[in-house]
């Protein structure tokens, strides 16, 4: 037997090796690397972010998946999650199956827990698992608290704080709905053709394809597809919902006119085109927190009683002055304070594991794609000279 | 008769629908709808969940009776049924919980794990069946790799115009081709529905006519 009858009857096992090694390793070991945005992502990002800060406006988040697809469905329900409480969005969330209930749950809790100003019932509200989805969809289109009556906790949702505002998909004017299939489809034909709702979906990679014409009709305002859609959308809330510039003093939250101020800044084309922009969405650990002249100043202005210890922390790099977070000792740490030391760690624009997962997960696929490109062109030329070896005998 | 009250119920039912679907009277909306239908539906989705449980447990205790192959497993269906309820019923279902434990701990990673398979089997597949046989299968082959190098971000590297080609051809070529399915889909469910609400479609009746 010569080598190209040999790799045209190779053990699957060794397949599957390579497959592995090329999905671990990367896990292991994080690169940086950019995930481009596309158009999909970037208009259902732009629709939430244009929803911030607003009483009278509110996204619904449908999980209506179980935990098989949670790797690339998950990460796109956290990403939306962090950006809506972020950029103060109100979020209500349902499932219409048993098993999506633990996950709204899951979710709710994993961003929750860096956001400790965040109440249910105040800027979210967790429906749970609702059957007979057909009667909810149109239900809610007249009126909500009507429809669904009480949340996941059984209160009464007339008396939640949540909805002042939001009565119908007038207010509540998006959904987003999380599947492994073309479920987002309800919402196409039941709600948004008589109630005017928008209606997003995040998809498993292989439904994407299924949804395009949808895409391309308007009748979906933005899919997230796969791991690639979450990866897309935790690049975008760490450039623009996540991000803080050390100029401003985010403690104060109306300005003198009486507008809210909110945290992160809104989506620009330019921002997101500009290289610097790619510093903000690093997924190694990043330590240092980087400051123009400028930006110091401003910054140690807003603790001018903690001068002394951020000059003692400083140190210059590359005209920039820089405060390296590993070296505030817990003694610094008490003095600080939790609130700067916070401000300080999200200044250094290290993101946590939780909110970068889909970012690891695509260098993994990355290799994997490459492995299995290499894979089709090794057997192909395994094929065709065999195939010619053969034509010649 | 033993056909045909089935047959006008399905007649019927299904004409009402109809009528729900296209006309906006009050009638059936708000009377039909809004208070008869969805109140029952809601009592009807509760007794379907019963029903399920019931018929899970009976196929998996006769397994069990008959000593059916690998009825060994029904025992594993009985054992989790029953600590997963008394787990959600007993400490419920917040963050902390037994049954919340259980799902983060077991349940997602034994999902995930059974749904993960496919990469391995996708690329025992591409190497072994992804083969350039006819100019059809190049092209397909062609526009696979395109579209697998542009949706990673080391495609990009290779060159920046590799998701604009992805994106083409997933929206001309792929769109023409889900558009004629799904056109086919279409007109194939309603002249189906049509022939069941004129009673010439029988066979869900049973009895293979």
């Amino acid at each position: 037997m010569n080598l190209f009858e040999r790799m045209q009857k190779l053990d699957r096992r060794w397949i599957y090796i390579v497959v592995a090694l090329a999905i671990i390793i990367p896990l292991m070991i994080p690169y940086d690397s950019d995930n481009v945005t596309t158009p999909p992502t970037e208009n259902l990002y732009q629709m939430i972010d244009s929803f911030a800060g607003r009483e009278d406006r509110a996204i619904l988040m449908s999980f209506y998946h179980d935990a098989a697809t949670m790797p690339e469905l998950f990460p796109m329900e956290v990403a939306i999650l962090r950006h809506a409480f972020e950029r103060n969005v109100k979020v209500f969330a349902l499932t219409w199956s048993p098993a999506g209930a633990p996950i709204i749950e899951f979710a709710i809790n994993t961003v929750k827990e860096e956001f400790p100003d965040i109440q249910s019932g105040v800027h979210y509200c967790n429906f749970g698992y609702k059957p007979q989805a057909f009667a909810m969809i149109l239900g809610m289109g007249d009126n909500i608290a009507n429809t669904m009556n009480t949340d996941a906790e059984g209160r009464k949702l007339e008396n939640l704080p949540i909805m002042k505002g939001i009565n119908n998909y007038s207010e509540m004017n998006l959904v987003v709905e999380f599947s492994g299939s073309v479920a987002g489809m309800s919402w196409v034909t039941y709600a948004r053709p008589k109630f005017g709702l928008n209606v997003a979906v995040g998809v498993t990679a292989v439904m994407a394809a299924d949804l395009y014409p949808y895409l391309q009709s308007g009748q979906l305002i933005g899919m997230l597809s796969g791991l690639k859609g979450a990866a897309e959308y935790e690049k975008l809330v760490d450039i623009f919902a996540a991000y803080r510039d050390p100029m401003i003093d985010y403690s104060i939250t109306v300005d003198e006119d009486g507008n809210k101020i909110l945290p992160g800044r809104p989506f620009g084309r330019e921002i997101l085109n500009d290289e610097s922009s790619l510093a903000l969405s690093k997924i190694t650990t990043q330590t240092k927190a980087k400051f123009t002249a400028d930006q110091y100043a401003a910054f140690t202005a807003k603790y001018p009683e903690h001068l002394t210890l951020l000059n003692s922390l400083r140190s210059d790099e590359e005209g920039l002055a820089v405060i390296d977070v590993t070296q505030i000792t817990p003694d610094m740490r008490d003095q600080m304070g939790e609130v700067l030391f916070r401000e300080l760690n999200q200044l250094t624009r290290n993101t946590l594991y939780k909110f970068k997962v889909a970012r690891i997960g695509m260098n993994a696929q990355s290799v994997a794609h490459i492995m299995i490109i290499v894979f089709i062109i090794m057997g192909n030329v395994g094929y065709f000279i065999q195939k010619a070896r053969g034509a010649k005998d | 008769m033993k056909k045909t009250i089935p047959l006008l119920i399905v007649i019927l039912g299904g004409l009402i629908f109809v009528a729900w679907a296209f006309s906006p009277h009050y009638l059936i909306q708000e009377v039909f709808y809004n208070q008869f239908y969805l109140p029952w539906i809601y009592a009807a989705s509760g007794f379907a969940m019963f029903l399920g449980v019931i018929s899970l447990s009976m196929m998996h205790s006769n397994k069990i009776k008959r000593r059916a192959p690998k009825w060994q497993y029904s025992y594993l269906f009985f054992a989790g049924f029953i600590v997963t309820a008394l787990a959600g019923f007993i400490g419920g279902t917040q963050k902390g919980s037994v049954l919340m434990w259980m799902f983060e701990n077991m349940q997602m990673p034994m999902s995930a794990t059974m749904f993960s398979l496919l990469a391995f089997y996708m690329a025992s597949a591409a190497y072994k069946a992804f083969r350039a046989r006819s100019p059809e299968a190049t092209v397909l082959l062609v526009a696979a790799i395109v579209v697998m190098l542009a949706q990673v971000p080391l495609g990009v590297r290779i060159s920046r115009h590799m998701p604009a080609i992805s994106q083409w051809i997933l929206d001309v070529p792929n769109l023409a081709s889900k558009r004629g399915i799904a056109l086919g889909v279409g007109l194939g469910s309603v002249a189906t529905s049509l022939k069941i609400l004129l009673g010439i479609e029988r066979s869900y009746l049973g009895g293979g006519d």
